[in-house]
This record gives C-alpha cells, sequence and structure tokens, in this order.
C-alpha cells in the first residue's frame, strides 16, 4: 500500500497574459490555475490510490496567499496537503523549488512515489521532478504515459523521442507524468466541500535550513507579440472564392503539383 | 580545467549543436568536446565539425538506457568543471539534463532557443515562458552553465578540415536500477514537416477518425504536409506524436499554414508563429487563433473544406 506524494504548481493563467493589452507583461489580474500537468499528476496519484490503497498527498510550493489552490488540489482526491509558503517564494527557478521540496519530503514525508507533472505551465522547464528525485537519491523516470505497480516494482511506459519503453524500477521512485496518462476527474460541490476539512501541513521559511540561492537569474521577461491584423471571412460561396484569390495573389497556392 | 561540453542523442543534433559551441570555445578559449556512444565511426565528422575532445562512453548493458551515464557524467563535469555544457532537448536528453544539472548543483536554461555572449562572458539566453506568451532572459550564475536546445535551433556549419583530437574513453556505469523491459519505436514523418511549404493542421474541431480524409485530400490538393495539435496526437493518437505542433511538438515555418478546428491556444500559436500566412477555419468567431491569423474564416470545417477543396480544384491545374 503505497504512501504517494503529488507535487502541484499554482500558476498565473497564461491564456489571460496573451489576451491582455500591452507590450509589457502584467500580472497582477491574471487568474491563477493549477499547473494543467499537475492535474494529471494528482490524478494519476488518487487512481493508484483507488487500485492499490495507500495513502495520497500534495505538496505545493508558493506564497501564502495561494489557499486557493491547496483547496482546489484537495478537492482532487489527496486526504492531506503540505503547503510550503513564504513571500519570497514566487519566482522561483526550478533549482530551488526542487530543494526546498527535498528538504521537507526529506524531513518529514513518508513515501514510496513522487508524482510530478511532465512540466508546469508557466516556465515549462521540465526540471523540478528530475531534479528532485537526484536530490532525494531515488531512480525517476520522466514523461509516462502509464503506471503499474506490480510486486513493489514499478511498471512504467515512458515516451522517448523514437517510440516508447516499457521500464522497471523500485521504490521509493519519482515519475512525472504525460498528459494522455489519465482524464482528471471534474470535482463537485460534495469534493469542493470536504477540502476544506482537510488538513493542510503549514510550513513556513524559518521551519526549513537551506538558504535556496537562485542558479539561474532572470534579466527580463518580454511579452512575446504574436498577434497578426488579418482578415476575417464569413463562410458563404465568395468568402471562399475571395480567399483562394488571396492565396493565390500571396504566391502560397498555385504553381503546386 | 576548462570546456564547452555537447552532449546530444542523435548525430544530425549533434552537428547543430557542434556549431554554436565551436564559436563559444574560440570566445572562452575553451576546448570543444563531445559525447559519443556506440558508433565510434563518428569521430571524424565530429572533429571536422570543431570537436577538439571526444568522450566515448562505454556500451550499455541491454536493460539499461542512456540515462544510467547520469552519475557518470556528473562525475565527469566535477572533475574536469567545463564551463559550458549544451545538450539535445530529446525527452531524454531533458531528463538527463535536469539530473545532471542537480548533481552539480547549477543552473539549467531548458529549451533555450538562443544565447549570445555578454561583456562578462556570461551566456545570456532565451527561452519561452507561460506557453510562449513571453519570453524569458537567464543567465546562469554557477558553473558550468547549462541549456538544453531544442532540434532545429541551430543549423550545422560546413566541415572543415579535422584538427587534433584527445579521445577519453570513459568507464563503465554502475547499472540503474531503471530497467528496460520492452521498447516500441515509431516511424519517423516530422522531418516533412519542418520542411513543408504547405501545413494543414488537424484540430479538436474535427470529430472523429476518419474526418482526417478530408483534410487529407486539401493537403494533397496543396502539396501539403499533414500536421496537428497536441489532442489530436497524445490523447486521440489520431496522428503520430511526432507531428503534434507547438511548444511540446515541433516548431513549423511554411509559407502557408491551415488550421482546421484549432483553437489558438497559446501552447500551438508558439510552434507556427514563423509562418508566413496563416490561415484558420473555426465555427467559434471568438477563437484565439482569429488573432494571429492573416485569414480567418468563421464557419464549420464540414461545410468549408468540401467547397474549398472544389474551389481550389479550379485554381490549380
Ligand atoms: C505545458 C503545455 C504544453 C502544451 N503543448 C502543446 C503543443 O505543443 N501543441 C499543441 O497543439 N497544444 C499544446 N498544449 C495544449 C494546448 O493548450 C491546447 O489544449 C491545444 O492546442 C488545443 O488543441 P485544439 O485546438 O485541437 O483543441 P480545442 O482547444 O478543443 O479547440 C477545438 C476548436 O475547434 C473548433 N471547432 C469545433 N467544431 C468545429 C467545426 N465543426 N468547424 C470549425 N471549428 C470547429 C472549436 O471552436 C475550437 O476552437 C499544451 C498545453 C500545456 C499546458
Ligand atoms: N512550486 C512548486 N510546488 C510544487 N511542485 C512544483 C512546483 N513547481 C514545479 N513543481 C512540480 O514539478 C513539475 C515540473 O515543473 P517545471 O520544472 O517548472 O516544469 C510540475 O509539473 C510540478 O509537478
Amino acid at each position: 500500500m503505497p504512501n504517494i506524494l503529488c507535487c502541484f504548481k499554482w500558476v498565473a493563467d497564461e491564456a489571460y497574459i496573451r489576451a491582455s493589452a500591452g507590450k509589457e507583461l502584467d500580472l497582477e489580474w491574471v487568474d491563477y490555475k493549477i499547473s494543467d500537468y499537475d492535474r494529471n499528476a494528482i490524478e494519476e496519484a488518487v487512481r493508484l490510490q483507488e487500485q492499490y490503497g495507500g495513502n495520497v498527498s500534495a505538496i505545493t510550493v508558493g506564497k501564502p496567499d495561494d489557499t486557493k489552490g491547496l483547496k482546489d488540489a484537495l478537492s482532487r482526491g489527496p486526504e492531506k496537503a503540505y503547503f510550503i509558503n513564504d513571500s519570497s517564494f514566487q519566482n522561483l527557478e526550478p533549482s530551488q523549488t526542487a530543494a526546498i521540496l527535498a528538504e521537507v519530503i526529506k524531513s518529514q514525508i513518508d513515501y514510496d512515489l513522487i508524482i510530478c507533472g511532465e512540466g508546469s505551465s508557466d516556465l515549462y522547464a521540465q526540471q523540478v521532478g528530475p531534479r528532485l528525485a537526484e536530490i532525494l537519491s531515488i531512480p525517476c523516470v520522466s514523461f509516462i504515459q502509464k503506471l503499474d505497480i506490480e510486486q513493489n516494482q514499478l511498471i512504467v511506459e515512458r515516451k522517448v523521442d523514437d517510440g516508447v519503453e516499457v521500464l522497471s524500477l523500485p521504490m521509493p521512485a519519482l515519475v512525472t507524468v504525460l498528459p494522455d496518462i489519465n482524464s482528471p476527474r471534474i470535482p463537485g460541490l460534495k469534493d469542493t466541500l470536504s477540502a476544506s476539512r482537510k488538513p493542510v501541513v503549514d510550513i513556513g521559511r524559518d521551519d526549513l535550513s537551506g538558504n535556496f540561492e537562485s542558479c539561474l537569474q532572470t534579466m527580463a521577461i518580454n511579452k512575446a507579440n504574436m498577434e497578426r491584423n488579418g482578415i476575417k471571412l464569413g463562410s458563404e460561396p465568395q468568402d471562399i472564392s475571395q480567399l483562394v484569390d488571396a492565396l493565390v495573389k500571396q504566391g502560397v497556392i498555385g504553381g503546386v503539383k | 580545467m576548462a570546456g564547452i561540453w555537447i552532449f546530444a542523442e542523435n548525430h544530425k543534433h549533434c552537428l547543430e549543436l557542434l556549431n554554436p559551441g565551436q564559436k563559444l570555445a574560440q570566445k572562452l578559449g575553451s576546448p570543444l568536446a563531445i559525447f559519443l556512444w556506440q558508433d565510434k565511426e563518428l569521430i571524424k565528422d565530429y572533429v571536422s565539425h570543431g570537436a577538439e575532445q571526444i568522450f566515448v562512453l562505454p556500451p550499455l548493458a541491454a536493460d539499461q538506457t542512456l540515462e544510467a551515464y547520469v552519475p557518470l557524467i556528473a562525475d565527469l563535469a566535477r572533475r574536469e568543471q567545463p564551463d559550458v555544457f549544451l545538450l539535445g532537448s530529446s525527452l531524454r536528453c531533458k531528463e538527463m539534463a535536469a539530473r545532471i544539472a542537480a548533481s552539480l548543483n547549477t543552473g539549467l536554461c531548458s529549451d533555450c532557443i538562443a544565447f549570445n555572449l555578454n561583456d562578462s562572458k556570461a551566456l545570456e539566453m532565451e527561452r519561452l515562458i507561460f506557453g510562449g506568451a513571453a519570453i524569458q532572459k537567464v543567465i546562469c550564475v554557477t558553473s558550468p552553465q547549462m541549456a538544453t536546445i531544442p532540434a532545429g535551433t541551430f543549423e550545422a556549419g560546413p566541415a572543415q578540415s579535422p584538427g587534433e583530437v584527445r579521445i577519453v574513453e570513459l568507464a563503465d556505469p554502475l547499472p540503474s536500477v531503471v530497467k528496460l523491459i520492452d521498447k516500441k519505436s515509431n516511424a519517423h514523418q516530422s522531418a516533412n514537416l519542418t520542411e513543408a511549404r504547405v501545413v494543414v493542421c488537424v484540430g479538436r474541431g474535427l470529430e472523429k477518425e476518419s474526418d482526417l480524409g478530408m483534410a487529407r485530400e486539401l493537403a494533397e490538393l496543396l502539396g501539403a504536409e499533414i500536421g496537428c495539435t497536441r489532442p489530436i496526437s497524445e490523447e486521440l493518437h489520431w496522428l503520430p506524436e511526432d507531428t503534434c505542433i507547438g511548444l511540446s511538438g515541433i516548431k513549423v515555418k511554411p509559407e502557408l499554414y491551415i488550421g482546421l478546428g484549432v483553437s489558438g491556444q497559446i501552447q500551438h500559436i508558439t510552434g507556427i508563429r514563423d509562418a508566413r500566412i496563416i490561415f484558420a477555419i473555426n465555427n467559434d468567431e471568438n477563437a484565439p487563433i482569429f488573432d494571429v491569423s492573416n485569414y480567418g474564416m468563421v464557419g464549420d470545417v464540414y461545410k468549408v473544406v468540401p467547397q474549398l477543396i472544389n474551389e481550389l480544384k479550379k485554381t490549380i491545374k
């Protein structure tokens, strides 16, 4: 019966960033969400618990006011959450996040399996999982699309650039999951209500001893402008012939075999 | 000790990374080294592309995968103290890079799309964040400075007359507890897609797999290659995974991109920003794809595409 820990991040929703006007990146009014693929990480933990028993906790590093994310995560099935928070814990780079998670996990969490998303929706660095495994000195497999437990071994299917590999590894271990490993359930009203009664272990900066200095320094962040002020057409026959004419004029069709 | 180190999974990607690696090596006065396993025939090729050192990794047991080299490479880096370590961003190398970086306690710029050396000889590296909605510029203040670099970011340089080379044979790694049980390879296609002049991209606006026929007919008529959004390849598995366009897939740069039922989420758009003309068909007039299109057609793909095919047949003889 495995003890499973899933790592999730509470992130600014990139859809708001793109839609916001201007060149500057303005995060003041954006909405937040659980990083997309961390929903798959949580779902996989809960699915494994349903199949094999054991228990599931969720863990996150963030700012003290990220409590909405905790509730959201707990409504998806974990029975407990670890909330490592400090006002300085924003804009962390992956080496810092991994070091903070590692310190807490080493000192106070009993685990057999740690599940991360393949990458966070904001940074998409795809580092925190494998870094964490390395610091904890446990085996890891990234980018998995299927997970089973057989006689205390994990059997995983992992994607590589030229195919799929089936691997086995002993626990404790860490995996990072691809979105197609499952379809995250949508929490209902009952789940949301019960989430607020679940225990949350609050861990502050003072509870930690590491200095967590950053290895990467951000020099600048610029909004990428991709807007093209194009022409909008209907779908009547004249629209279609107008379009084809335009594409011919642009030289992108015609003259093709 | 010093060095500019290169590690990538395949030959082509190695050559691509040797090119900027060689420039860095010259500017930093540091030898250019590359890792190699399996085929020693490649040494000549790497040397004529600037490699001055070859680290030859020993063969792996049948149940081991490339990641088993991680402790070995990290140890070597601790001894040799390279200045810069560039890896390809294949899935496997991303994991290896992150673990090596953690082991060396250094920073790693994932999916670096451009870099330059600043006045204090630090690499200023650019990468996409927020799904591609913003570009982050970072420097790595620890050593080695590490980055993973997507295939196709750089071009391989021309072969030159080879210089001196130092070949270093590395010891066997300890076997990893992660064991390979089985492997299925998939047939590759995407080389055509990244070079295609016209790309027809299929999104979830298509209802069923057989509707791909309509996209294929359009593609054939235009001499186009077929690409798709991530849900089509990763969730529905209608098309091979290496035809997924976007942040976690490939980048395309066609003269014409046609999106069929593609919503235009930022992670997808990131992969088509270099297309010259973007044309999208979507029945939701507020779909974000229209903001980034040169031509946007509000309509049902099932009605529009057959008409478009007819019209094109008249035009293209
Ligand atoms: C970290 C991360 C990385 C990602 N990487 C990628 C990536 O590399 N590539 C990628 O593609 N996605 C990626 N995604 C997913 C991305 O966010 C979107 O979910 C995805 O691109 C949406 O695909 P879609 O447009 O096919 O589907 P949907 O968003 O479901 O859009 C379908 C569209 O079809 C339209 N439609 C429906 N019926 C019709 C009809 N009959 N006629 C015309 N239009 C119709 C709808 O209006 C809708 O706009 C990533 C996500 C994350 C979080
Ligand atoms: N602040 C965080 N708190 C908890 N887990 C995180 C955090 N940041 C990243 N992770 C985990 O690490 C994965 C990869 O993140 P990244 O390296 O930023 O792409 C995410 O999918 C999460 O599972």
